[in-house]
């Protein structure tokens, strides 16, 4: 029996492909399907097919690897889960309705049919669900480590003087993180005055003021002083609504202003020099 | 194991070396005040720069101590506090918050000089 | 790698730490966690010698789902701790202590678990995940 479906797969791959890529453009979520150019959904489509049908030929592992480096390829194209079940379903139909056409498949040996079937396509079903689960949660955490390295670097901006420019939602993780690269870079720059710039953060609520508070904490104890510059009127606003307490941190309303303070606090300041005519 | 106190003009100098067990900490206590009272130091600098953790006992020994100082009339500086344990000491809840500190002994001793000026 | 540590003197909360600071070490932990690992040994080290006289601490590895931690167990046959959601409250202490020690132990572990029945013994389970 498995010979028999194999055979028919084999003979009928083309039109396999045509129908299927035609009942995928019916039945898909638009958006799946047009996020990509046709040429490229009928290449994507055709190599789903071949790797399905290779898998009568293929050994285990060369299986396995092919679906893995599918995978990596679906996730990177944005192809949602949901396609691939859909696609897997749709190949099903596919064959048992054309081998039926074609009477290989009668109320006879229907039943033989579908089990043999389903030992085939299940295992295949399970191989691909895994692999795109993989892949898709290893993409997730690569994605996560990229933004939480690109977070929060301390930037030396004079002597003594150092600046981390916050960008973007802050969670607890992220908290720990910045706080982390804060006190490695103040002892590492011998920065006497750090500012925290907060011009990019959306919202600051009491989580988040908290750990600005903890922040400047652990500056004083590795012996700096910690400023917030960058508090603009809605952050003051929401910061005194929710009775958020920042009288032991220094703060500021624009870096520039936060710049100068810090230079003053480490008797220096900025003077113009007249140009020679 | 005793900590070693030097002094250095009005001021007194301590690096704390080693892993401070229970006994060790409440010694050196008892030795620092001793030392202020005997030199009537101004001043006392006390470096961690090799300690590696603080716990909550460490940390009330060194509070206590600082305050203790305070009332015999010498400031505490101090310096060194790894990144590593400024964080577990936030983390526990111990804000050390009238503590004056500096990134090392160097700075410490320089900021010493400024408070006792004024 | 299981080992323990018997808490009876005060020079046994510095072998705990140091057991603890040792697996840490081992297990890749960076120096931050290394910092959490150990004062959180010390301070559960601690509170056995000072509140249940003698007890142990053990360390663990663990592994769930590809990710590694460290346990520490804390257990004593102690008088057990009377109120449990006080102690938990920063700045509660029947010792003139900082009462930074339970709660802080919590923040500075990822999972934390604490059973304690007056006139028992207590038993503690902190685990802290490699990042
Ligand atoms: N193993 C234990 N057995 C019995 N009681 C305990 C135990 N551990 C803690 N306790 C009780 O819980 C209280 C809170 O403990 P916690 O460690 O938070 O603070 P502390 O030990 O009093 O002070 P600190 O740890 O800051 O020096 C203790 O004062 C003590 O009464
Ligand atoms: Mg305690």
């Amino acid at each position: 029996m498995r010979k028999l479906i194999f055979n028919y797969v084999q003979t009928h791959k083309s039109e396999i492909l045509g129908e299927w890529i035609n009942r995928m453009k019916q039945e898909a979520d638009e958006r799946a399907v047009q996020t990509m150019s046709a040429q490229m959904f009928t290449k994507t489509s055709s190599e789903f097919i071949e790797l399905l049908v290779s898998n009568f030929t293929e050994t285990e592992e060369e299986f396995q690897s092919k679906v893995t480096g599918f995978a990596e390829k679906i996730v990177r194209l944005g192809w949602p889960l949901t396609v691939i079940t859909l696609g897997l379903r749709i190949f099903d139909h596919i064959i048992t309705d054309g081998m039926q056409e074609e009477e290989l498949v009668d109320h006879h040996n229907f039943m033989e049919f579908s089990s043999e079937f389903e030992r085939w396509m299940f295992p295949l079903y399970n191989t691909i669900i895994d692999a795109y689960a993989y892949t898709w949660e290893r993409t997730v955490s690569l994605q996560k480590i990229a933004l939480q390295e690109l977070s929060a670097p301390l930037i030396p901006v004079f002597e003594k003087i150092s600046v981390m420019p916050l960008v973007g939602t802050i969670d607890t993780e992220r908290a720990k993180l910045i706080m982390e690269n804060l006190l490695d870079g103040v002892v590492k720059h011998r920065a006497e005055v750090v500012l925290i710039d907060i011009t990019g953060v959306p919202v600051v609520d009491t989580m988040v003021a908290h750990h600005i508070i903890q922040a400047a904490d652990a500056v004083r104890l590795v012996g700096a002083k910690c400023m917030i510059v960058g508090i603009r009127p809605e952050i003051a606003q929401t910061i005194v609504t929710l009775g958020i307490n920042l009288d032991q941190v220094l703060t500021t309303s624009t870096l520039k202003k936060g710049i100068e303070k810090a230079l003053e606090m480490t008797e220096r300041k900025i003077i113009e020099v007249e140009e020679e005519q | 194991m005793r900590i070693p106190i030097l002094k250095l003009h009005d001021c007194l100098l301590i690096s704390i070396q080693w892993e401070l067990d229970d006994q060790t900490a409440l010694q050196f206590q008892e030795d620092l005040l001793r030392k202020i009272h005997e030199t009537s130091a101004r001043g006392v600098v006390i470096d961690l720069t090799s300690i590696d953790f603080i716990d909550s006992f460490i940390a009330k020994v060194l509070g206590d101590v600082i305050s203790m100082s305070k009332l015999m009339g010498a400031k505490v500086v101090i310096t060194g506090i790894q990144p590593a344990v400024a964080i577990t000491l936030i983390e526990l809840g111990i804000r050390l918050e009238d503590v004056l500190t500096a990134l090392d002994l160097e700075k410490g001793l320089e900021k010493l000089r400024r408070e006792l000026e004024d | 790698m299981d080992s323990c540590v018997k808490i009876t003197n005060e020079w046994d909360i510095v072998a705990a730490r140091q057991l603890g600071r040792n697996v840490a070490k081992d297990l890749g932990f960076g120096t931050v966690d290394q910092a959490r690992i150990t004062t959180a040994i010390s301070e559960l080290a601690r509170n056995i010698y000072l509140y249940a006289g003698q007890g142990q601490v053990c360390i663990e590895k663990t592994e769930n789902a590809g990710k590694v931690g460290l346990i520490i167990l804390s257990e004593d046959q102690g008088p057990g701790i009377q109120d449990l959601r006080k102690a938990m409250e920063d700045g509660f202490s029947t010792s003139g202590g900082l009462g930074a020690g339970l709660p802080g132990v919590k923040r500075l572990v990822d999972e934390f678990a604490i059973d304690s029945t007056p006139g028992e013994g207590t038993l503690i389970k902190a685990i802290k995940w490699l990042r």
